[in-house]
């Protein structure tokens, strides 16, 4: 066992082509899982808003189940489980689509609270002056709404960003699978991790400062403190 | 139940249970993922309160004047939030060992947890602290009270009340987190979940039922937390 | 007279803006001395220096002799008092603040009763009914448990000044007692405040309450964009034939319909 911490990073360098794929992947997922996110997010925030009450149960109880258990159980039911009910996916669709749903329920709180913190003026202005439904979401709801979700959303995307590390956990070539195999190769599981760790760090505040940048760029949209 | 595991290993003592008639056979998987179940609750609170412990010393050195307090804070709170818990939990687990600390993994397991929380936890408290209205702190000197007894006396309290929904937020979000340190060996519920499977081949009905054990346990906690609440508002409402 | 409090040349800036420039004034002992003038003239800063809640960049302020938180030689020069001497100066002076400040998490009994606990160490029981007296002494005594959020406002002023009041300070300091409350509450803790005067309280009061200030106050004490106006007694400041800033200030209030400044 590495009675030194010694950090062999010629050892580690030499696989930079391996390191760098992996690298691809895990944006790939958490950029593809982000559409896919907020894209099932807006859909049952505006489902919930606008559509009949039974369609508001149902979706909360989705937004419940997904926000309530742990992303991993949900992961090994559709990867596990999938195949028993007849769908069976490989592990870099399942973990797409698994990530996608669980991001879902919780951009779907962050589009809801956007869509109560638009002052109701707003719209009944718009209403009175004879908008549609379709307008009034379009020209009044969205862009006020785009100011006002952005640190909620910013947050949320970061988190998935973290969570992809746990497809390693079914063998997705991502990262975290990826620098912890070479670990095991190299017999320098520490330093792995901790270039692992240090790389993901460094992801996230990126992410982040992306993030404030944008939030700063449209703080001129925004209507009151 | 200790975290050192042969995979299936509890699974080899149920053998029997495959042979028993099946209406028998679902009440035993059962009662084996709630006594799983309790195990991650027992793991989430020592966890939560070790991480709640860690996060006051970390605001406190956050919001002190001397950087040389609050600067290693911030970095802190900064590496903690920004690694995904599963590293976390993979680099304290082999970085024990290799540091000549040998422990059950449930220790590693605990120890990622609540460094984890403490970094979140810090960031509630230091936003509650910041919240105590200075009135009521003006008062206090007016009064004669010392700064020591202003903090215990007024701000901590108020602050503690401030801060409950999102302490409580966190709590769940530590019982949700546990289910990764399955992935070095802790026999929590979704360990639990995995090592049935791989034997009796069930991986809707258990994973189901883990995540159902989840939701039910995140419940039960979210009402505890606003009965807390309810008891702390102080004549409101 | 005595004075309870000296106040000389005291100047006080926040950033680039002054404040106070040069106040002069004795507060005398035993009386009530209320401080008024139009917003942003530095009644309150004024007053706050009083209680050390902000410290004065120039000048000296004595508390029945004892020096507040600095001295001054003879050729200007300021040296910063100890906290323990500051404390010891301030346990003579009650505050009673405009947004009562009352702690949310403890009783009306409790708020009164905290200080004689955990300052003067007083024993639980002996705390408590000190508390209960002043409770009863501004008629509270039935509300002693409830919480600030089941008391109106006026309620919790007379609480917060039964606070201060339990650790008989020398000096009642008030900062716009009345300016948060709704004009039907401001009555019952006037009243209060009347009923101190009465008594001997020595009292600095910074207030809105004209009406008040010229019945009950011995010494009032004008400010205009912090110096001191105009400081004597009611009919000397209220008195035809008045200065032309005092009749300025003066006829905001009677647009306000305050009829009952004669």
């Amino acid at each position: 066992m590495g009675a030194a911490v010694r950090f062999d990073y010629a050892l580690i360098l030499s696989r930079l082509p391996d390191i760098l794929s992996a690298l691809g992947v895990t944006i790939g997922v958490w950029i593809a899982s982000l559409i896919g996110a907020t894209a099932i997010g807006f859909g049952v925030a505006v489902a919930r808003r606008f559509g009949p009450r039974p369609v508001d149960a149902v979706l909360l109880g989705y937004v419940e189940l997904f926000r309530g258990t742990p992303f991993l159980v949900q992961l090994f039911l559709l990867y596990f489980g999938g195949p028993y009910a007849g769908l069976s996916l490989d592990a870099l669709p399942a973990g797409l689509l698994a990530l996608s749903v669980y991001g879902g329920a919780y951009f779907s709180e962050v589009f809801r609270a956007g869509f109560e913190a638009v002052p109701r003026g707003h719209v009944e202005a718009a209403e009175c002056a004879g908008f549609s439904r379709g307008q009034i979401i379009r020209r009044i709801l969205l862009p006020e709404m785009a100011v006002l979700v952005l640190p909620a959303g910013v947050n949320t995307a970061v988190s998935l960003l973290k969570d992809t590390a746990v497809l390693s956990v079914i063998t997705v070539p991502e990262l975290t699978l990826t620098v912890s195999a070479l670990g095991t190769e190299f017999y320098a599981f520490v330093e792995a991790l901790f270039l692992l760790a240090l790389g993901y760090w460094g992801l996230v505040e990126i992410a982040a400062a992306l993030g404030r940048i944008a939030e700063h760029r449209l703080a001129r949209f925004r209507f009151s403190a | 139940m200790d975290g050192r595991d042969k995979p299936g290993h509890d699974v080899e003592d149920e053998a029997a249970a495959l042979s028993l008639p099946r209406p028998l056979m679902t009440p035993l998987l059962f009662g084996l993922l709630v006594k799983a179940a309790l195990y991650t609750v027992s793991i989430s609170a020592i966890s939560i309160a070790i991480g709640i412990t860690l996060g006051l010393i970390v605001a406190a050195a956050r919001a002190s004047s001397t950087s040389l307090l609050s600067w290693p804070a911030r970095v802190y709170v900064s590496f903690f939030r920004g690694v995904p818990l599963l590293v976390q939990l993979l680099l304290i687990y082999n970085l024990l060992p290799a540091i000549g600390i040998n422990t059950p993994s449930v220790v590693a397991a605990i120890s990622g947890l609540a460094l984890c929380t403490s970094a979140y936890q810090a960031e509630n408290l230091r936003g509650g602290f910041s919240s105590v209205p200075r009135g009521l702190l003006e008062s206090a000197e007016m009064l004669g009270l010392t700064a020591w007894q202003q903090l215990v006396r007024i701000r901590a309290p108020i602050a503690f009340r401030l801060t409950l929904p999102a302490v409580v937020n966190e709590a769940i979000l530590i019982l949700k987190a546990s289910s990764l340190v399955s992935v070095v060996g802790v026999v929590e519920l979704t360990r639990m979940a995995q090592d049935l499977d791989t034997s009796l081949y069930k991986p809707i009905q258990l994973y189901s039922s883990a995540g159902l054990l989840y939701f039910l346990i995140n419940r039960v906690v979210s009402s505890l937390g606003r009965l807390a609440e309810r008891r702390m508002s102080w004549g409101r409402r | 007279m005595t004075s309870a409090i000296s106040i000389r040349h005291v100047s006080k800036a926040f950033g680039q803006t002054e404040v106070l420039h040069g106040i002069d004034l004795e507060i005398p002992a035993g009386a009530a001395t209320c401080v008024i003038g139009p917003s942003g003239s530095g009644k309150s800063t004024l007053l706050r220096c009083l209680a050390f809640l902000e410290e004065a960049d120039s000048g000296v302020i004595e508390v029945f002799g004892d020096p507040l938180g600095f001295t001054e030689d003879a050729s200007g020069r300021r040296a910063r008092l100890p906290a323990a001497k500051v404390r010891a100066v301030r346990a003579g002076i009650g505050m009673v603040f405009q947004q009562f400040n009352l702690w949310p998490h403890m009783t009306a009994l409790g708020n009164v009763s905290e200080a004689l606990k955990q300052v003067r160490r007083l024993p639980r029981k002996e705390a408590e009914d000190r508390a209960m007296a002043q409770l009863r002494r501004i008629g509270l005594e039935a509300r002693a448990g409830y919480y600030p959020s089941q008391l109106s406002g006026g309620q919790q002023q007379r609480v917060a000044i039964a606070r201060a009041l339990a650790l008989e300070p020398k000096i009642m300091l008030f900062d716009e007692a009345t300016a948060s409350l709704d004009p039907e509450l401001t009555g019952e803790v006037l009243n209060v405040m009347r009923d101190l005067a009465a008594e001997g309280m020595t009292m600095v009061i910074v207030t809105h309450e004209i009406g008040f200030a010229a019945t009950v106050g011995k010494l009032i004490a004008f400010l205009d964009h912090g110096r001191v106006l105009l400081a004597g007694g009611p009919q000397q400041v209220f008195g035809k034939p008045r200065h032309p800033r005092i009749e300025q200030f003066l006829d905001t209030y009677l647009d306000r319909g305050a009829a009952m400044l004669v």
